[in-house]
């Protein structure tokens, strides 16, 4: 495994195990270049071994930073290649999850289905109306009929009245088949999204229980390493030290082959870094912003 | 598990049943649920009943706004057992769970009595 790092900033290339940079490059963009992840920065190249697991949690060490500690932590035993009893389960939900996702089939937009619930009840608002308007004409023809008057005019509108209600109830009902048969399909791919929803639930349980277990692999060198920080102060507990000082511990344990990225002044020289980390460092001396 | 339960001083009873598919849309409820609880009849999981007010219908709109078809949104209604069934069917329930032997299986229980087969049961829908 090769330590020696390559880090170009501009014209300035630097190479070896313990870097200082003294341009004024965001510590955050050195870790990009790190991972390999360009942001459309194009003066900063960083050329190193792959970084592992825990590079994203402790890759860059920075004053005012914020840390997932334990999350950080279970990554660090990941990175020393220490394994869990919930690994085999693991991958496998993993690939269930996998499986199950992007199964997508030929799907309604959400604008339609609006418009066919919408559809069904004006529909159903407007045969609700004739059937008043019939009731209407049908009392209207009884009253005349009644008055002894003549029933003609009267019959001719209950017949008009009734002729519009059918209309209107047979377009109602074919409106509601219409969304009956999209709300099936809308069915059909929520029973598939639940079946995904349970798999990713598995899988997140799995990873919770890998992760603790992990952390429990660790955790007491990291208590060791905690106590051996620069300027580490002290703490009521390991879990509630500054973020530095916790990152610190977490890289310390961890086993991260490429440059962490260090803005945080706690270590006279990039090589003392380099050395207590026992990891290529690259040490970033640019005044703050 | 945050459950809460206050039907009984919901307004009325019916309410807006609401169950998210994603995880995400999950989270989106919990929180709706954490953050109006008045509106909240009952909430466990991935599922809430809200009160079926502007306010509740707003809530479950927005949620299906926010993750379309990963949050479902129905209206359910109390059940009333002599409106939506026919008299066989509430009789069965009866004599079956005063039944002497607990092992039996309804489809067993029914079979030698003057009792709704299960299938043509599970054939026949509710009335409206």
């Amino acid at each position: 495994m090769s330590t020696t790092v390559r880090c170009r900033i501009g014209d300035v290339v630097r190479r070896g195990r313990a870097l200082t940079v003294t341009a004024p490059v965001e510590p955050t963009v050195l870790a990009r270049a790190v991972r390999a992840e360009s942001d459309g920065d194009t003066r900063v190249t960083v050329v190193s071994d792959e970084p592992g697991p825990a590079y994203r949690y402790v890759g860059c060490i920075r004053r005012g930073m914020g840390l997932r500690t334990r999350t950080a932590l279970a990554a660090a035993a990941r990175s020393r290649g220490f394994e869990t009893p919930h690994d085999t389960a693991l991958a496998a939900a993993r690939e269930r999850v996998a499986a199950l996702t992007d199964k997508s089939g030929n799907e309604s937009t959400a604008a339609e289905r609006e418009r066919l619930r919408q559809a069904v009840a004006e529909a159903s608002i407007k045969s609700e109306r004739l059937r008043e308007t019939v009731a209407a004409a049908r009392g209207r023809l009884q009253a005349r009929r009644e008055q002894e008057l003549d029933p003609a005019p009267a019959q001719t509108a209950l017949a008009e009245a009734i002729e519009r209600l059918s209309e209107a109830e047979t377009e109602a009902a074919a409106a509601r088949q219409r969304l009956d048969t999209v709300r099936e399909r809308s069915r059909e791919r929520q029973d598939r999204r639940e079946e995904q929803f349970r798999a990713e639930d598995q899988m997140a349980n799995l990873e919770r229980r890998a992760r603790a277990h992990l952390r429990d692999t660790v955790e007491d060198e990291y208590v060791t390493a905690l106590g051996a920080v620069p300027d580490g102060g002290e703490t009521a507990t390991p879990f509630e030290a500054d973020p530095v000082s916790r990152a610190l511990a977490v890289a310390r344990v961890a086993d991260l082959s490429a440059p962490v990225v260090l803005a945080c002044g706690r270590f006279e020289t990039a090589c003392a870094a380099a050395d207590w980390l026992d990891t290529p460092v690259i040490r970033s001396t640019s005044p703050e912003r | 598990m945050a459950e809460t339960f206050n039907l009984l001083f919901c307004p009325r009873s019916d309410v807006l049943l609401v169950i998210a598919y994603t995880r995400h849309a999950r989270q989106s409820l919990r929180n709706a649920c954490r953050a109006h609880d008045e509106v909240v009849v009952l909430q466990a999981g991935r599922v809430a009943l809200l009160a079926e007010t502007e306010f509740g219908a707003f809530q479950a709109l927005r949620l299906r706004e926010k993750h379309d078809e990963a949050v479902r949104v129905e209206r359910t209604e109390p059940f009333n057992e002599f409106a939506a069934v026919r008299p066989a069917v509430r009789e069965a329930a009866r004599r079956y769970e005063a039944r002497d032997t607990p092992a039996t299986p309804y489809e067993r229980f029914a079979a030698g009595r003057d009792l709704p087969d299960p299938e043509r049961m599970r054939d026949s829908e509710l009335e409206l």
